[in-house]
């Protein structure tokens, strides 16, 4: 009779990969939502107007990632509940609801930022804004309200494979790569207003406030249970990786088409060119496209998202499976966002692609407030039981809280002056 | 206000006032001469009773950070401040709980309840008490926008801006405190005061309330529950949290609960389950259930066979009526429906069918035989469920048997049963 461990060990490798696809989710798609229309953006700007100067950044960046996503998933694993359901009941109303008031205005922006990208994409093929905006953003919301949204969201994520493109063009492109590991290797900063704002606008697109919120819930929603929470935590990893390899391309070829040809980013056709090495003529095609598809998927979950936090936070009724007059706050907060986020963008001669940047921004400077929260319920051991954080682990947030904290009042001062 | 209100008001010719939890933690507790030498933490309240009174006070003492206890009967006075004797070290007690007692900042506090009167699961913003002389008592659990607005302090600005803009006054939402279930810790959840509230729920809305849980406290209510409560709120139950849920179970406890269930429902469950984990269960089942569930196994879910259930009443012709009635008082409780009366013999040839309708308005002796109506409708064991329901429609029954290839009743197709199928068809 074969022993226990023989038995693991045989069936081991096999199970083991299937157990994975069986329980990814949460870490990966979050991460393809992160690349929504203020992502590409910030990146493209990053690499067009920075060169490769800012490059090394995305590799404290995506450590920060994927340390603050693992608490979060190690949260919703253990405790069972979301993060604004802790937040709540360990932090009380008060300040709960403060929180909530700048989750939604910054969320406000990121879902601006979205129609902007719709509008911006649609624009390349020559849609009027007020066309292409309202219709997307019935269609989101319709989706949303009224569809099966779970097949659409495998629709999206399929075509997020548009990210390779930009790793294709990157090769074919065929770059300096001495002298890119050369700068990604070397920190330079330059304490001037435009160079730490684009700093915190990376650090806001990446690890954006509300993407811990969205990952806690569907890590909660799978249903994990504390011993499959090693399977989370690869999700996590892989998807946070994934996230920064993206990123890299899309700083590195804006760096080496746009950069070196001195244009200057204004609409997402310039932001296009990127993609010449690739499609060459086809190059606007293929990026509107993709922000297209970036700018719904995001469009399509992060209001919802919204309305699911602030709802779990204060005990009101938030499922789609009510009717609106029983889930009047949820459906409100819902349909308030998508309406908001399509009248701001439009409004008559917006820069379209500095509310996409700026939306990052902002969420750059709310995070370091976020992660104070997340540090101190991660280390609660009512809450966590034996999971709390190791010291190592403590000290690297903290010291990444101070980096954020200095970063944006940096910026603030520099600005100011 | 409710009667219990009134009569405390009518009771004690003495002032009372209504305080709320968030007006009190904080408070300064001064010593007589007006020193302060502490802060209110939390208060301690003893559940035994209708509506619980304080009995303890935690607090922090002045400069201090850990704290401690002490009962209230030390108290000289509650008004803008507590005013209370100070305690010497000695005399200050550890901040425990004790068994019977329950914390109200640490357990009702933002956490969340379950309202077992309107069947609904909130989130507490506030709690309301009653001073009666110096003793207070806790009343009601406040879960409406008033009570946030309380906490934040906005309540004033809120009453103002709804006055101005549309003359309106926004009421409070209270749940009076016997109706409220603690969730937020499973010792909570096995108080038993006076009943255990959650089973005074009706299976449906239980179902409901569990599935609006999150996974931990899910299970924490559902392993509280007793065998019969637990059945029924698992059979309302989407299929999908009923197998997360029988699996936190070992098989002993989960075949106690399984064979409360109908043997149809226990059937789409079990049939739901990773097949050792079933076969463990179907082992520890009493057997003559665990065959009625085998043979229902067999069957696809979405055909006949799948949605009969085999506990029904089956006499034979010369039965008389009130042997009839005698028997279905002995065997109510094993059926799964008792409207239809199957007529047939021992093997299971149906003769005909007699409604408890007719049972009751006829003559106790008269036969079954003379009774039943033979024209019976009838499906067979394939039968698909719009066909099924097509005849539910048609004929307007409450029931419909299943008839396998030799003519023989097999089972019998509750209306209920084919309800939970086609009503998701119904809502889209």
């Amino acid at each position: 009779m074969p022993s226990a461990a023989e038995k693991v060990s045989r069936k081991g490798f096999w199970r083991t990969l299937g157990i994975f696809f069986a329980l990814i989710g949460p870490g990966i798609i979050t991460s393809n939502v992160d690349n929504d229309a203020g992502g590409i953006t910030t990146y493209s700007l990053a690499g067009s107007e920075f060169g490769l100067t800012l490059l090394w950044t995305l590799i404290p960046i995506t450590a920060a990632l994927i340390i603050i996503q693992e608490m979060c998933a190690r949260m919703g694993v253990v405790s069972g509940k979301g993060l604004s359901d802790l937040i709540r009941e360990r932090f009380g109303a008060k300040a709960t609801f403060y929180l909530m008031i700048a989750l939604f205005l910054t969320n406000l922006g990121n879902t601006i930022s979205e129609f902007a990208g719709v509008a911006a994409s649609l624009e390349i093929f020559g849609v009027n804004k007020y066309i292409s905006v309202p219709v997307s953003a019935f269609l989101v919301w319709w989706l949303v309200v009224k569809g099966n949204y779970k097949s659409v969201e495998k629709v999206f994520l399929v075509a997020c494979f548009f990210y390779l493109s930009y790793i294709i063009s990157g090769f074919m492109a065929k770059p300096d790569w001495a002298q890119i590991s050369d700068q990604l290797f070397t920190p330079t900063v330059r304490f001037e207003p435009d160079f730490l704002t684009m700093a915190v606008g990376l650090v806001g697109t990446t690890i954006a406030p509300w993407m811990q919120f969205y990952l806690q819930s569907s890590v909660v929603d799978k249903g994990l249970k504390a011993e499959d929470y090693q399977y989370a935590r690869m999700d996590v990893i892989f998807g946070s990786v994934i996230v920064n390899i993206v990123a890299f391309f899309i700083i590195l070829l804006c760096a080496v088409t746009i950069f070196q040809a001195g244009i200057k980013i204004e609409t997402a056709q310039d932001a296009a060119l990127a993609l010449a090495p690739l499609a060459g003529k086809y190059c606007t095609w293929l990026f509107a496209f993709g922000l297209l598809n970036a700018s719904l998927f995001a469009a399509s979950i992060l209001p919802l998202s919204t309305a699911y936090t602030i709802c779990e936070a204060f005990g009101w009724e938030s499922s789609l499976n009510r009717k609106f007059e029983e889930a009047p706050q949820f459906y409100g907060l819902y349909s308030l966002m998508i309406f908001l986020g399509m009248g701001v963008v439009l409004l008559p001669d917006l820069p379209l692609i500095s509310i996409m940047f700026y939306s990052q921004v902002i969420n750059g400077a709310l995070l370091p407030f976020i992660l104070i929260f997340i540090l101190i319920l991660v280390n609660d051991r009512k809450i966590m039981g034996n999971y709390t954080n190791g010291w190592i682990l403590n000290l690297i947030s903290y010291l990444t809280i101070v980096t954020l904290i200095f970063l944006s009042g940096a910026m603030v001062f520099t600005s100011l002056r | 206000m409710n009667s219990l209100e009134v009569s405390w008001m009518t009771m004690n010719s003495t002032p009372q006032v209504f305080l709320f939890l968030s007006q009190i933690l904080g408070k300064k507790i001064v010593d007589p001469a007006g020193r302060p030498w502490g802060k209110v933490c939390d208060l301690v309240v003893t559940i035994a009773e209708l509506y619980p009174p304080v009995t303890g006070v935690f607090f922090t003492p002045v400069g201090e950070k850990t704290s401690f206890r002490f009962s209230w009967t030390r108290i000289i006075e509650l008004g803008e401040e507590l005013r209370v004797e100070p305690l010497n070290v000695e005399e200050r007690a550890g901040a425990n709980v004790n068994e019977g007692e329950l914390l109200l900042k640490d357990s009702l506090l933002d956490k969340q309840i379950v309202d077992t009167h309107g069947a609904k699961v909130w989130r507490v913003n506030d709690l309301h008490l009653l001073k009666v002389n110096h003793n207070l008592r806790l009343v009601h659990v406040d879960v409406g926008l008033r009570g946030l607005m309380r906490r934040i302090g906005w309540e004033k600005a809120m009453d103002k801006f709804f006055q101005w803009f549309f003359d309106y006054h926004l009421t409070d939402s209270f749940i009076p405190w016997r109706f409220v279930q603690p969730l937020s810790s499973p010792a909570l959840l096995r108080l038993k005061v006076a009943q255990h509230r959650l089973a005074q729920l009706h299976p449906a809305d239980l179902a409901d309330i569990m599935e609006a849980l999150d996974i931990h406290k899910r299970t924490e209510v559902f392993q509280s529950l007793d065998v019969e409560t637990a059945a029924e709120a698992l059979e309302e139950t989407d299929p999908k949290i009923q197998v997360r849920l029988i699996e936190t179970l070992n098989p002993a406890h989960a075949s106690d609960i399984i064979e409360e269930m109908s043997p149809s429902e226990a059937a789409d469950l079990l049939g739901d389950l990773p097949k050792d984990k079933a076969e463990g269960i179907l082992k520890e089942m009493e057997k003559e259930m665990a065959e009625d569930v085998k043979e229902l196994l067999v069957h696809p879910e979405e055909k006949a066979g799948g949605l009969m259930t085999t506990s029904f009443p089956a006499l034979p012709p010369s039965s008389t009526v009130q042997e009839a009635l005698e028997w279905l008082r002995q065997e109510v409780e094993n059926l799964d429906l008792i409207y239809y009366i199957y007529v047939s013999d021992v093997e299971g040839h149906l003769s005909g069918v007699v409604s408890l309708r007719d049972l009751l308005m006829a003559n106790p002796q008269a036969r079954l035989a003379d009774l039943m109506d033979s024209r019976v409708v009838t499906v067979t064991i394939e039968e698909e469920k719009k066909e099924i329901a097509q005849l539910f429609a048609k004929y307007g029954f409450k029931a419909i048997p299943v008839m396998d290839e030799d003519n023989r009743i097999k089972g019998v197709i509750n209306f209920k049963s084919l309800l939970e199928v086609v009503a998701p068809q119904l809502g889209k």
